[in-house]
């Protein structure tokens, strides 16, 4: 594109300014950044636009370059422009020199492989040191200003990237004591040895001459990194601004320097604060912020050094002064300032947060300070605001609440007030001339008088349940407070009911000490006085929000009264609100006939399918139920109140799946009765109700097993074993799929899947029902003799363990065997359901084993049996 | 320590967005430390659009009122500082420090050196007070002198090769913008060492001295038995220092006549360079005695080239400077008036101009007026619904005039009578004005002859004395003033 003309520039800057985003996002954004650069170096546009853009480039790098190359290509380009400007005064070098140095660090190419950073540190730490650089860099005149600016942009640097400068604070030293200019170089010094001192403390390292004043202005000598790369780590979240914080944690007290190292920081310390008074007063600020943070925890650093600046500054009203002095407070406590330093401190504050000459918004911040002052030695738990204890109440009578103060200056005026009777109340002999509690109740009623005025403004009303908050929040364990408040708010919402939102939104804030004793004296304010039809509305709002199982008769009463009244849709849903909130205080009789009646008698429909649901509801859900069904949702807040109702009902009336809180496992067996029957074992983590459990079989192995149920478990109380009878189709050992279906303590229906239950071969084993008590061994034999030919037969040998046969048939066969010769021979005889034997002779034990002769009629039981088998001796 | 952005915006009740933004300025290096320092609590600044509707919305600009809305009408959510969270875009701005003075809103974003949740206290963040000092400056710099419109757009215009100057990457290096206009003016002129950073260049010309000591008198007057009367005098001495050198040494000593009232609660200009530890302590929360210092009151300084306030100071005289009662009653549309005013014995009886001025709110306009004045004369603006009793230079011998009445109002119309959330009923003030040269109240004054210069020529030395009234108020006594009271508990608050 063609060079433009100023107006266009105007144009398109005003465009980009308006929305840069959508300016970037349209056709014209992609090529700004590159225009601008290009346009720099025009001859047909003024100074004044060039500035103009340059302002731009300063707000606005990140838009104009966004990525780290482009950032190094226009900073390189911004140099170039620099360079090639003739040498007459010209008003861009210096937003040149910011604006590449804004490029380079808002666009993180700031580094040793940075070709522009290589080219802007020298540049600018030449001009810092006040040295010849050619015609190029204007005439003398401008020297002293691009000094300055050269030092201003080392110091947003050095802040961009912590110990960039640490190798030069010899050079900065030297030019301080020399003629450079004050303020700029006693800031960017400041900053680069705290920086050092921070960087070197975290690598436990010392000073190592760094300080020693050097003063060959070091253009030519290769950057010095390592400071910088070491410091990155430095500019990380934690840390703290404010010097208080844990010193061990930010490392500065392992920083013991030599005797030397020490002197010489003391001098250099003491050297910016000589000519401190030299800066300007924001500067001082700053400078003493840094100094203080630089030498906090540092051994054999006293900071006495500050000592003579406190004295001038405490006299000021300046807020930045004020508050560096807090800051050094913070920092240095008793060892900066004595018990009566401290008094004059506080002394001070009190003075400022009420000064005439001050503006609110200082003020206001002096109450803050007053609040977090930090004391040498604090009381209370750190971090949240209390009176210091030297600010007694005689201190604070210039700083209490009134109805003509500002809402934020009786706000923070008030909290102190609270403070004030919190401590009185811990007092045995109270003050007899002036009572705090007095004046609080005082103060609160006169801000109720204002909140009840009708038509006037909301802020009004708000400033009254704020400071309604703030008082329960600070004293809810003064009844002498709570009672008069409640008592007041109730007499409010009686001559404003219109202010209904309001208490609802205090009602849902503070804890029970208020919130208990209001919401009932806010049901009798509603109920004993319907009073007109505008305050109808208001009147069911908040009845919905405090209506509960007490005074039945007469909240269902007055409903009744109300229904007639409630013609629109907005009233009847109001009013069916009521009713939801009572269905879920568990009101049960009265409000089913109401209910009923609303059904018929509502004319919107949307109201009176409402109404029915309620009826239907309360009609056939138990109590637990239906407060959940009734309860609010988890879910993000939707739009209408049906909607969430419904999704309520959806949570409560669905059965959802969770983690079963049950542990099921497989008891003891019983070989007794027709059928085997698995003992089931059940353990709850938490109450369950209704639970069924029911159970599924791979394949077409055995019959549907029935559900089993259980009307309760409790945790820790044992419950019977459960009775799984198995009908098997064959004699196999199964996986059984276990579901759990049951109800919470809270009324929800949940299903659970269980780990699979194991129905192993054993499990099956039947003893044949009728052995006769004669021959047992004709019995065994003839069922031995009846497995062949149809059946199979074997023989393996079972290894014993030290106990011998006889403990192996009695843990595993017992209530098998038909003949028993102990200890040698046992005959046993299994019954397989549906109907198949297994039949064993255990004869002729020797000490290691024992040779098993079996037969069975369903061949395909051998390998089962088998497998059995060898398990029996691998446990024993 | 820095900024991340600032902007003026316009407050425009009624306007379809509530306001434009004058000014933004953005801090992208400033930017890119937070973005580290606040990590997952990092929220970028937004675009001047947003960010005005939601300033606007938090600071109440917006007139939509009406309705309950929770996120800024609940009751937990209390605002004791001009720290603000924006809720933009589903993210919480913080901290944004913002005030409105003079329809004109203040805001700035300082950078915190840590992460933002959970807040940490105001007082640990350096860059909030720098914030403040920053937006106080640029107030200063808008409006010290300044009135109209047009010259405010041009120094609107300056703004942004002003900040260049003065704040030039969010770092604020002078609250004083006149200062860096000067700077820009001076830039080539040659500076020797040692040049205060807060003095742009030296004085060349006649040395002078010029010194005013302007007292403001509040008071509020109830004329009831168990309210006690309040009043407050708040003193301001104003110098100007032209002499040459550098760095010039001056010392002013304020001085009280034998009866005078101790001065107290003394803020001073960051320029002086000693005080005494009387000067220091001495203060109104302690009780009065005769023990208390009065003077004289030494300041040693070194001037600035501009104009400024050496320091500020409190004082309780013994009476008000004039005492007196209002009482109103109500009668359906009319009401009765009746006032009196008594000038002080003591008081220098030579006024600039004094006047009284009678509101009567929340009513209609004035149809009707009767009147009876012992002296002066009664102006009636009818639709303003105000009284104003002219009285003149002087008050007659007797030092007391009084003023009965009745008015008549007309019906109410709400779009044209502000509401007023005070003066309800019964509940109404008279406020009185006025003005009397080379006088104060507590007699303070600077001796010529003590003032020291040290400095190349002798100075001309001039003082100059005023006192002003301000929220000087006298309560209707027939009806609740809007006071809480206790005991001999007093007022002292600027209203």
């Amino acid at each position: 594109m063609g060079p433009r003309s100023r107006e266009t520039w105007a144009q398109r800057l005003g465009a980009f300014r308006a929305s840069p985003s959508a300016f970037m996002a349209g056709p014209e954004g992609e090529d700004l950044g590159c225009d601008l650069l290009s346009e720099l170096r025009s001859e047909k546009l003024s100074e004044q636009t060039k500035v103009s853009l340059l302002a731009l480039s300063l707000e606005y790098p990140a838009q104009l370059w966004p990525d780290t190359a482009a950032a190094e290509a226009a900073a390189t380009s911004l140099l170039d422009t620099l360079v090639l400007l003739p040498p007459r005064p010209s008003a861009l070098r210096r937003p040149l020199l910011l604006a590449a140095t804004t490029a380079l660090a808002a666009g993180d190419a700031l580094g040793p492989t940075s070709a522009a950073s290589l080219r802007l540190l020298p540049l600018l730490l030449g001009l810092a040191s006040g040295s010849d650089l050619g015609r190029g860099f204007g005439p003398a005149s401008e020297q002293r200003s691009l000094q300055a600016t050269a030092c201003e942009c080392l110091r947003e640097l050095e802040s961009c990237k912590p110990g960039l400068l640490g190798g030069r604070l010899g050079l900065l030293r030297g030019l301080l004591g020399q003629e450079g200019p004050v303020q700029p170089l006693s800031l960017l010094l400041a900053l680069a040895l705290r920086n050092a001192l921070l960087i070197q403390a975290r690598a436990r390292a010392g000073l190592q001459g760094l300080l020693v004043a050097g003063d060959a202005p070091a253009v030519g000598i290769p950057w010095n990194w390592a400071l910088a790369e070491e410091g990155a780590a430095h500019l990380q979240p934690q840390a703290p601004g404010w010097p208080a914080a844990e010193v061990q944690e930010c490392g500065l007290a392992v920083l013991e320097p030599s005797p030397e190292e020490a002197r010489e920081l003391r001098a250099a310390v003491a050297q910016l604060l000589d000519t401190s008074y030299l800066l300007t007063p924001v500067a001082q600020a700053q400078l003493l912020w840094l100094l203080g943070w630089a030498l906090r925890g540092l051994r054999g650093q006293p900071p006495v050094l500050f000592k003579p600046q406190l004295v001038r500054l405490l006299g000021t009203a300046q807020l930045t002064l004020l508050h560096a002095i807090l800051a050094l407070k913070a920092a240095f406590g008793e060892a900066l300032f004595t018990a009566q330093d401290e008094a004059l401190l506080l002394r001070r504050l009190t003075l400022a947060a009420q000064h005439p000459a001050l503006p609110l918004s200082a003020h206001l911040f002096y109450l803050h300070c007053l609040l977090s002052f930090p004391e040498n030695w604090p009381l209370g738990p750190t971090g949240e605001e209390a009176a210091p204890l030297l600010l007694g109440p005689r201190l604070c009578r210039g700083l209490l609440p009134s109805l003509l103060h500002d809402p934020m200056a009786l706000l923070a005026r008030l909290h102190l007030l609270c403070l004030l009777c919190a401590d009185d109340e811990e007092k045995e002999e109270k003050a007899q001339d002036w009572s705090p509690q007095h004046y609080l109740e005082e103060l609160l009623a006169g801000l109720r008088q204002r909140a009840a005025l009708d038509g006037g403004p909301r802020a009004l009303a708000t400033l009254c349940f704020q400071a309604s908050y703030l008082v329960v929040r600070c004293l809810a364990m003064q009844p002498a407070v709570l009672t008069p408040l409640t008592r007041g708010l109730a007499q409010l919402y009686q001559s404003r009911p219109a202010l209904a939102p309001h208490f609802v939104d205090l009602l849902d804030r503070v804890g029970p000490e208020l919130g208990e004793p209001l919401r009932v004296v806010l049901r009798q304010e509603v109920v004993a006085r319907p009073g007109k039809d505008e305050a109808l509305c208001w009147h069911l709002q908040i009845l919905a929000k405090v209506a509960d199982g007490n005074a039945q008769s007469a909240t269902l009463g007055f409903l009744r009264a109300a229904a007639a009244r409630c013609t629109d849709w907005d009233l009847q849903q109001a009013l069916l609100q009521v009713c939801r909130a009572l269905l879920r205080a568990g009101v049960g009789k009265g409000l089913a006939d109401l209910l009923q009646a609303l059904a018929r008698q509502l004319e919107d429909p949307d109201g009176r399918d409402r109404a029915r649901l309620y009826y239907i509801l309360l009609a056939h859900l138990a109590g637990p139920k239906l407060g959940v069904a009734l309860g609010p949702s988890l879910a993000a807040p939707a739009a209408s109140s049906l909607v969430a109702e419904n999704q309520g009902f959806a949570a409560a009336l669905m059965v959802q799946e969770a983690p079963a809180p049950i542990r099921l496992s497989v008891g003891p067996r019983r070989a007794e009765g027709p059928v085997p029957v698995l003992q089931l074992q059940v353990e709850v983590l938490e109450p369950v109700y209704s639970l069924e459990l029911r159970f599924r079989v791979e394949g077409q192995l055995y019959a549907p097993l029935e559900a089993v149920h259980v009307p309760c478990l409790y945790p820790g109380r044992p419950c019977r074993p459960l009775l799984l009878p198995l009908q098997p189709r064959r004699p196999a050992p199964t996986h059984l799929d276990v579901r759990a279906l049951y109800t919470t303590p809270s009324g929800l229906t949940r299903h659970a899947h269980l780990p699979p239950l194991l129905v192993t071969f054993a499990d099956l084993f039947l003893p044949f029902p009728q052995s006769p008590e004669g021959d047992k061994q004709g019995f065994f034999e003839e069922l031995w003799d009846s497995c062949l030919p149809k059946g199979a037969e074997s023989s393996l040998w079972c290894p014993l363990g030290p106990q011998g046969l006889e403990a192996l048939v009695s843990h595993h066969l017992e209530p098998f065997v038909v003949v028993a010769q102990p200890p040698t021979s046992y005959h046993v005889a299994i019954h397989l359901p549906p109907n198949s034997r297994l039949l064993l002779r255990l004869e002729a034990a020797q000490v290691d084993g024992v040779p098993v002769a079996l037969r069975t009629d369903d061949w395909a039981v051998l390998p089962l049996a088998g497998d059995y088998l060898r398990g029996l001796s691998a446990t024993v | 320590m820095a900024q991340r952005a600032v902007w003026l915006i316009s407050h425009e009740p009624g306007a379809p967005l509530g306001g434009t933004v004058r000014f933004s300025r953005r801090y992208p290096t400033v930017e890119k430390r937070a973005k580290v320092f606040n990590g997952a609590s990092y929220m970028p600044i937004p675009e001047d659009g947003p960010f005005m509707k939601a300033l606007l919305f938090e600071l109440r600009l917006l007139d939509d009122d009406k309705d309950f809305i929770e996120s800024r009408d609940s009751c937990s959510h209390i605002n004791k500082t001009s720290v603000y969270g924006l809720l933009i875009g589903g993210g919480e701005l913080w901290p944004v420090v913002a005030f409105l003075k003079n329809n004109m809103i203040y805001a700035c974003v300082p950078l915190v050196e840590q992460t933002l949740s959970p807040h940490p206290p105001l007082i640990s963040i350096s860059g909030i007070s720098q914030g403040f000092e920053l937006l106080f400056g640029i107030q200063d710099f808008l409006y010290l002198g300044q009135k109209h419109d047009t010259e405010i757009n041009t120094k609107l215009n300056q703004l942004p090769d002003l900040l260049l100057q003065a704040c030039p990457f969010g770092t604020l290096l002078d609250a004083n913008l006149q200062n860096s206009l000067d700077s820009i003016n001076f830039a080539s002129v040659t500076h020797p060492q040692k040049q205060p950073a807060w003095k742009v260049g030296t004085y060349k010309g006649k040395p002078q001295v010029s010194i005013s000591i302007t007292e403001k008198v509040k008071s509020m007057q109830y004329d009831k038995q168990d309210i006690a009367d309040t009043w407050q005098v708040v003193g301001a001495v104003t110098c100007k220092c032209d002499l040459e050198g550098i760095m010039p040494n001056v010392t002013i000593s304020l001085s009280l006549p034998t009866n005078g009232s101790p001065l107290q609660d003394i803020l001073v200009h960051p320029c002086v360079t000693s005080l005494d530890s009387a000067i220091l302590t001495s203060s109104s929360i302690d009780a009065m005695d005769d023990s208390a210092f009065s003077g004289p009151y030494k300041f040693p300084f070194t001037p600035p080239l501009e104009s400024f306030n050496l320091c500020y100071y409190t004082s309780q005289v013994p009476v008000p400077p004039i005492l007196g009662f209002y009482q109103m009653k109500e009668e359906e549309i009319k009401v009765k008036i009746t006032v009196n005013l008594k000038l002080h014995e003591s008081v220098k009886n030579n006024f600039e101009f004094c006047e009284a001025h009678i509101p009567f709110y929340n009513r209609g306009p004035i149809t009707h007026v009767e009147s009876k004045v012992s002296f002066g004369q009664l102006e009636v603006f009818r639709e303003k619904s105000l009284l104003i009793w002219i009285i003149g230079q002087k008050f007659p011998k007797s030092m007391e005039i009084s003023l009965s009445g009745t008015v008549t109002f007309g019906a109410k119309s709400h779009e044209k009578q502000p509401f007023d959330e005070i003066c309800i009923g019964g509940t109404a003030y008279l406020k009185l004005h006025f003005k009397i040269l080379d006088y104060t109240l507590t007699g303070c004054y600077a001796d010529q002859h003590s003032v020291q210069v040290f400095a190349s020529g002798k100075p001309k030395i001039s003082t100059y004395r005023k006192l002003i009234s301000s929220d000087y108020y006298i309560w209707n006594s027939k009806a609740p003033a809007p006071v809480v009271t206790y005991g001999n508990l007093s007022l002292q608050d600027n209203f």
